[in-house]
């Protein structure tokens, strides 16, 4: 369970966050839309400890995250690009977080595996594509096999195969049980997996709930997203 | 709250698959030895002993570059084409205890710095012994440990220093050439001698004696030794409640 509450974040007079509320439940698929620049990579960076927030509490399992004892065991998480030293292998870059959280040496092979990189764990983070770099911060995320899930826009740069991979995996987590948060700014591919929906624009939440009433009343996913955050008429759609 | 030992070898893991670390260990030891070489060949010393602590100076350079690397290796950018993307969003993930992670670096620098040294002043023992033949002076393994521990202040006085500038390009050119080409401090210790309670100068006498300084009033090994160890735990305390309040 992750629970965000009334969290505020200002950078200098910059309102970035303003009374953002968001929870995540076992069991399910939440969704955190909104364009670009909204809050989304903010909202996430402090519920995982990154930033702090000007205000409000944002907990995992009831616990900051920061106080969290071995955090990837219970949280796993991707943020942008794969967070990994140009120079390193990815497997080296696996390694040393296993050893970071007392996870078993054996779990970097699986998790390359997993998420179809096994090829290429000797290749350096520096030469990586694009798709390659989401797969091997996904791989980190699973790699201590936690309960939730955090991935920010994890199907950016993604080829049909790995978005269909991760997909699978995402509904797989949460039918196990797991909570999985994915934001994205791609309603087509979220309207697929989510059960729960968050939307947020400039800051603020503008809707949330089960993915049928947020779109209730809407032809779409997409049409729901566009009259919530009044993005049509700035696209000219 | 991530337990400190994982942290210690996570954070060793990671320095040891780095590139950087090889040219700094390499810079530490061949240094060292090059210089000594030359020393005992110019016949500048006659004490091989001698010779081998006038060339621990050079030491610090790699220890600067191993204390840097080990903080600005977390905020290289990855290249757009794998999405970018900084390392240290994956060490504050991981270990999100702030304190304990630059407590764990400090550890793994120094323990690196150790290392090395051991190496340099051994190959460098060898080197000038054979150049020069025999010949032992009192009191020098002493300050061969007060060289390491000269190279592993410097390196820590580094990795604090890449804490607040995030880049490893400043701290690596104002160290170094303060550390090898012109030394500010020493410049600055002509016009004021207060200077000589600097970083760099106060540590000076814990390898270099009396004699072989063109610095007078020096402070003596134990005061300046204390001095020097008090600079670096001041700055890697401030380093980390920076570290600990910044957003990442």
């Amino acid at each position: 369970m992750l629970s965000i509450e009334k969290l505020g974040k200002r950078r200098g007079s910059r309102v970035i966050l303003a009374d953002v509320d968001l929870r995540a439940e076992p069991g399910k698929v939440t969704a955190f839309l909104g364009p670009n620049g909204a809050g989304k990579s903010s909202t996430l960076r402090i519920l995982l400890g990154l930033d702090r927030p000007t205000s409000g509490t944002a907990l995992v399992h009831g616990r900051a995250y920061r106080s969290l004892r071995d955090p990837l065991r219970t949280v796993g998480s991707m943020l942008d690009g794969p967070g990994a030293h140009p120079s390193r292998t990815a497997r080296a870059h696996l390694a040393w977080i296993a050893r970071s959280n007392g996870i078993p040496r054996r779990r970097v092979a699986e998790v390359l595996e997993q998420v179809g990189l096994a090829a290429h764990g000797r290749g350096r983070v520096g030469g990586f594509s694009l798709g390659m770099g989401r797969r091997l911060g996904l791989a980190a995320a699973l790699l201590g096999e936690p309960e939730a899930l955090v991935l920010d826009e994890p199907v950016n740069g993604l080829d049909a195969e790995g978005v269909r991979r991760l997909r699978g995996l995402v509904r797989a987590h949460a039918a196990d049980g797991g909570t999985v948060l994915l934001s994205s700014h791609l309603m087509g591919e979220v309207a697929a997996v989510a059960d729960d929906v968050v939307v947020i624009s400039g800051g603020r939440v503008v809707a949330a709930g089960p993915l049928s009433d947020v779109t209730r009343g809407h032809a779409s996913l997409e049409d729901a997203y566009f009259a919530l955050t009044g993005y049509e008429r700035a696209e000219g759609a | 709250m991530t337990r400190i030992r994982h942290v210690v070898a996570a954070e060793l893991s990671k320095l040891l698959s780095l590139p950087s670390t090889a040219v700094a260990f390499a810079a530490m030891v061949l240094g060292p030895v090059a210089v000594t070489f030359l020393n005992a060949r110019n016949a500048a010393y006659t004490d091989p002993a001698q010779a081998v602590l006038s060339a621990a100076p050079i030491g610090t350079v790699g220890a600067i570059v191993l204390g840097v690397v080990a903080m600005s290796g977390e905020y290289r950018s990855g290249p757009q084409e794998s999405g970018g993307g900084r390392q240290i969003t994956s060490t504050l993930t991981a270990m999100p205890h702030r304190a304990w992670l630059l407590v764990a670096k400090a550890i793994v620098v120094v323990l690196l710095v150790a290392v090395a040294a051991a190496f340099a002043f051994l190959l460098a023992l060898v080197c000038a012994h054979h150049v020069l033949g025999g010949g032992e002076a009192g009191g020098v393994p002493a300050r061969l440990f007060g060289a390491a521990a000269y190279w592993a202040f410097t390196a820590l006085i580094a990795l604090a220093v890449t804490v607040f500038t995030r880049s490893g390009i400043l701290p690596l050119i104002v160290l170094i050439a303060n550390g090898s080409l012109v030394s500010l401090s020493y410049l600055l210790f002509k016009v004021a001698p207060a200077a000589r309670y600097l970083p760099d100068l106060a540590g000076i006498r814990l390898f270099a004696d009396e004699d072989h300084l063109a610095m007078a009033d020096a402070l003596d090994p134990v005061t300046g030794g204390l001095v020097m160890g008090a600079w670096t735990t001041g700055l890697l305390a401030v380093a980390a409640l920076v570290l600990h309040r910044r957003d990442a």
